[in-house]
């Protein structure tokens, strides 16, 4: 089965941006057999099936602000993410990383989004 | 002169179809170059997620919500918890079922011209919405 990587995508900062840029890195472009998305919105709008593979998976959640929207609404539907994941805490062990903005995250923003998804893989999901 | 309220925009930004990030793209332009000071972003994980703050402006000021599909989740999470948006825009209506079409998930910059006539009519329906507030 899949792992579920869920970012926030949060629209007002570039770290909801940065958020979804790992986990698109995951889910296209890396490693698509091992994992796959949903839709954060569509999981809150009682979507059963999306209910379903969030407490059926292995979820990581990547948010891009302290108010973790990602990992409250996961365990709002009664999930419980292995992994929650705040981007700035994962600049903070990388400073040059810094994302730009959220129209265009800059090199800083796509290493930032690396560093998430090396962390995720390392965790051992991508095994 | 009259009071104009700024009018809130809430794209789906679904993560898992390429209407999602066709609606983000969308509102992101108007939000940073067509209507930046006429338009605000309410950030529907957060919304979603009971931010107060969020959904207080959406119970007083006017919404348009702009979904990546036909199933319309924020045009419906919009309503469950705050109230009816003034204008809900789908993105599959301008293209058809783009969620199908993962491999399409990211490439938006072929979408351009879908997104710049998104965008304007976001930008249209926000001068309406102003012009017509009393």
């Amino acid at each position: 089965m899949k792992k579920v990587v869920i970012p926030c995508s949060g629209i007002g900062k570039a770290f909801g941006q940065v958020a979804r840029e790992a986990t698109y890195l995951l889910t296209d472009r890396e490693h698509p057999d091992k994992f796959a998305t949903i839709c954060l919105p569509l999981l809150m709008a009682d979507d059963e099936e999306s209910k379903q593979i969030v407490l059926e998976s292995d979820v990581y959640t990547i948010d891009g602000c302290p108010k973790k929207c990602a990992s409250v609404l996961v365990k709002h539907v009664g999930g419980n993410p292995v992994m929650e994941l705040l981007t700035a805490k994962v600049l903070a062990k990388n400073r040059e990383h810094k994302p730009e903005t959220i129209l265009d995250i800059g090199e800083g923003g796509k290493l930032l989004a690396e560093d998430i998804a090396r962390i995720i893989l390392d965790h051992g999901g991508g095994e | 002169m009259a009071f104009k309220p700024k009018v809130g925009l809430i794209s789906c930004s679904g993560e898992a179809c390429s209407g999602g990030n066709i609606s983000r793209a969308a509102t992101l332009e108007v939000l940073h170059h067509l209507r930046p000071t006429e338009t605000v972003t309410i950030c529907l994980p957060l919304f979603l997620a009971g931010d107060e703050a969020e959904r207080d402006f959406a119970k007083h000021f006017p919404t348009i919500t702009i979904d990546g599909c036909s199933k319309l989740c924020a045009a419906k999470g919009t309503t469950k918890y705050s109230s009816e948006p003034a204008v809900k825009l789908d993105v599959e209506k301008y293209t058809g079922d783009n969620c199908t079409v993962i491999d399409e998930r990211q490439k938006i910059t072929k979408s351009s011209d879908l997104v710049e006539k998104i965008s304007q009519d976001i930008a249209s329906h926000v001068d309406r919405l102003r012009e017509e507030w009393k």
